[in-house]
């Protein structure tokens, strides 16, 4: 056993206190998985780059303090602010309580996670973290006839001022066969406390439905949270698949993609900003069990002041499963000397016929586009927030739904002031 | 208009310009000329305020002040364009916003309002029919793919769009087939006014052709060895350089 561990009795009293429900089962065997195991530490592979202490210390301190949900934290702005900003049907899920106050149209059935909702095999410690305290959660149902009119947002959003604070949540989203769906998951947080948000988000995607999803992270800068996104393709399924990580101060994204159906066509982004005290970290898991199909992921990285990102982006291409065409891309724009991108590409390889490529690069301003920008009269901060927005843009170009197009761009756009004005949050 | 001294320059360990003096007034076009690795570019460079390059000695001034003391932004907003010998392709940066995002930053250094969208672009159509451009060049990225006479169009756009008082246009003839050229000498020749000053940093009598110079300079080792006035241009093409070079030594 190794050091990132819980207090044993505060924990199982807090899965204990929960509502005796359909759940109960599954809490349990959670928690004992996870008490046998504690957090990851840097001493495994995965987790070499992301230390997990604050994590554990933001529970230990949140089991001390009762591990009672605190709701001290007036979350009505903000959650009006947000929803205002993209014209969207809404689910709000504040501080773990679901209410639906858009109108969510035919075809989309939307109930709190319950036993049905579970999926087989799916573990790890965190995801074990998860369901010992999962009490509400989401489960929405997208037929093949549900329009797409508007994109359907899910707005995670928590927080509390006075006691550390730890949410889980959990979604499980199944798009049916034919489906057609555009989907946004946005999280964000407030208050003055501490807060550990910790988040599982199961997507099962069946034959020939097409969905494009775009996750936004932009929680407060003293929040950390944890996220991991298991993905199930069907047969000739499409998805498009973009994350923005602005905010936050300690973040990792696990995404894990299982191909284990044919003609399957995945594409991912993803932006990630990061200033002052700041630690992002994306892992990227393409699983190709079948082909032929293919997997293209890009993702991009502005790195200011003080900080510390990660990409970690994994191909792997069972036996058998020819045909695969697989790319991976990360760039990276450091803007000062104190940054640090550990990038990791990998690509694993047990199939002949395939197609495969990977690519890292790490670089500055370019001091000539910068003189040359200058020289036209642009202030030395305005030429080098247009030449990182230049580089951002190519994800963010790339965004698949429209509605979000201009406030994700003015998102960016503040990140990027705070960034070239000096590199603080 | 612009005075520089016995200005010397180096980048690493190199001296590049070495007790250049030159005097441009409001109202004169110059040429420099000089052979490969005289000093031209870098004399373009440093007077735009390019940071590579270390002024080790000598003053330069223009319209009374020291600019040497002024960022290259200050500079470009106080009149001063370099037309740059390889301008840089900036994917990402539209071509419309750097133009007016630089129309609008050097009006606003002289307290005047700031263009809206749609003088913006009436300006800047007008600008482009005067050389021969296709306005969709307004919404492709900075340079992004164009073709060397594209490029060097584009960099007499920004020039007619901002209007500077002292132009330096950096080889702008180089590589250009004779459309090109004769559109940026049209280009040039239509900033030709009494307040204005331009200098015309070239290889090649040819572009002399079409923008007639009051003054003809030859740059050689960091210093000119001659000026003289558009016969001397003529006289380099027939003879080349190593003439001068000799005569100086001599």
């Amino acid at each position: 056993m190794t050091g990132l561990t819980l207090p044993d009795k505060a924990l199982a009293r807090a899965v204990d206190s929960l509502p005796d429900d359909s759940l109960s089962g599954t809490r349990q065997a959670a928690l004992a998985r996870f008490l046998e195991r504690g957090f990851p530490t840097t001493r495994l592979e995965d987790w070499k780059y992301t230390d997990l202490k604050a994590v554990a210390d933001i529970s230990r301190r949140w089991l001390e303090s009762g591990a009672v949900p605190v709701d001290d934290c007036a979350l009505e702005t903000e959650i009006e602010r947000i929803r205002a900003s993209i014209d969207a049907d809404w689910i709000v899920v504040a501080n773990g309580e679901v209410s639906l106050p858009g109108v969510v149209r035919d075809g989309i059935e939307v109930s709190t996670y319950n036993e049905s909702s579970l999926a087989p095999g799916f573990e790890g410690p965190l995801a074990d973290f998860n369901a010992a305290l999962l009490t509400d959660g989401l489960h929405i149902h997208i037929g093949p006839d549900a329009s797409a009119d508007k994109p359907l947002a899910l707005l995670v959003i928590d927080g509390a001022d006075s006691a550390p604070a730890v949410a889980q949540t959990r979604i499980r989203i199944e798009f049916d066969a034919g489906a057609n769906a555009r989907l946004v998951e946005y999280q964000a947080s407030r208050g003055a406390a501490d807060h550990y948000a910790n988040a599982v988000v199961e997507l099962d995607i069946a034959g020939d439905a097409v969905v494009d999803y775009v996750r936004v992270q932009n929680r407060a800068a003293n929040h950390t949270q944890t996220h991991r996104t298991e993905v199930r393709l069907g047969d000739r399924s499409v998805l498009r698949y973009c994350g923005f990580d602005l905010g936050g101060k300690l973040v990792r994204n696990d995404l894990d993609v299982e191909v284990s159906a044919p003609e399957a066509d995945v594409s991912i982004a993803g932006l990630y900003i990061a200033g002052d005290g700041q630690h992002l970290d994306n892992h990227v898991r393409i699983d190709h069990q079948v082909g032929p199909a293919r997997s293209a992921q890009e993702y991009r990285g502005i790195l200011g002041g003080r900080c510390r990102c990660v990409w970690n982006g994994k191909a792997i291409v069972q036996q058998g499963a020819d045909g695969t065409d697989a790319e991976q891309a990360n760039h990276n724009l450091l803007l000062s000397d104190r940054c640090e991108i550990d990038a990791k590409p990998e690509l694993e390889i047990y199939a002949d016929d395939v197609k495969c490529s990977h690519g890292t690069t790490v670089g500055q301003i370019d001091d000539s586009a910068l003189f040359y920008l200058r020289s036209r009269g642009l202030d030395k901060q305005d030429a080098m927030r247009a030449l990182t927005r230049a580089f951002g843009a190519s994800i963010v170009n790339r965004l698949p739904i429209a509605e979000l197009a201009e406030s994700l761009a003015a998102m960016v756009e503040t990140r990027l002031t705070d960034l070239t004005n000096g590199g603080s949050q | 208009m612009l005075e520089i001294k016995n200005l010397s320059a180096s980048t690493g360990d190199t001296t590049i310009l070495d007790g250049l003096s030159l005097t441009v007034n409001a109202g004169e076009v110059h040429a420099i000329m000089g052979p490969n690795g005289s000093g031209k570019s870098t004399l373009a460079l440093v007077v735009a305020g390019h940071s590579e390059y270390a002024v080790t000695d000598g003053s330069v001034t223009y319209k009374g002040k020291d600019l040497l003391q002024l960022e290259p932004e200050e500079r470009a907003r106080e009149g001063i364009f370099l037309g740059f010998q390889y301008p840089v392709e900036i994917p990402g940066v539209n071509n419309a916003y750097l133009l007016k995002a630089a129309v609008n930053a050097k009006r606003k250094h002289h307290g005047q309002d700031e263009v809206d969208a749609f003088e913006f672009l009436k300006l800047a159509r007008e600008k482009m029919g005067l050389l021969g451009m296709d306005p969709k060049f307004l919404n492709r990225g900075v340079n992004e793919g164009f073709s060397g006479g594209e490029k060097k169009r584009n960099e007499i756009l920004q020039m007619a769009m901002l209007e500077p008082e002292l132009a330096i246009l950096d080889e702008t003839d180089s590589g250009l087939d004779i459309d090109a050229l004769k559109a940026v000498a049209k280009g040039v020749n239509a900033l030709r006014d009494p307040q204005r000053a331009i200098i015309l940093v070239t290889h090649y009598q040819r572009l002399l052709d079409y923008v007639q110079p009051d003054y003809v300079h030859v740059l050689s080792g960091g210093k000119i060895l001659r000026s003289g006035d558009k016969s001397l241009a003529l006289e380099l093409e027939e003879k080349g350089y190593d003439w001068l070079r000799e005569a100086a030594n001599a």
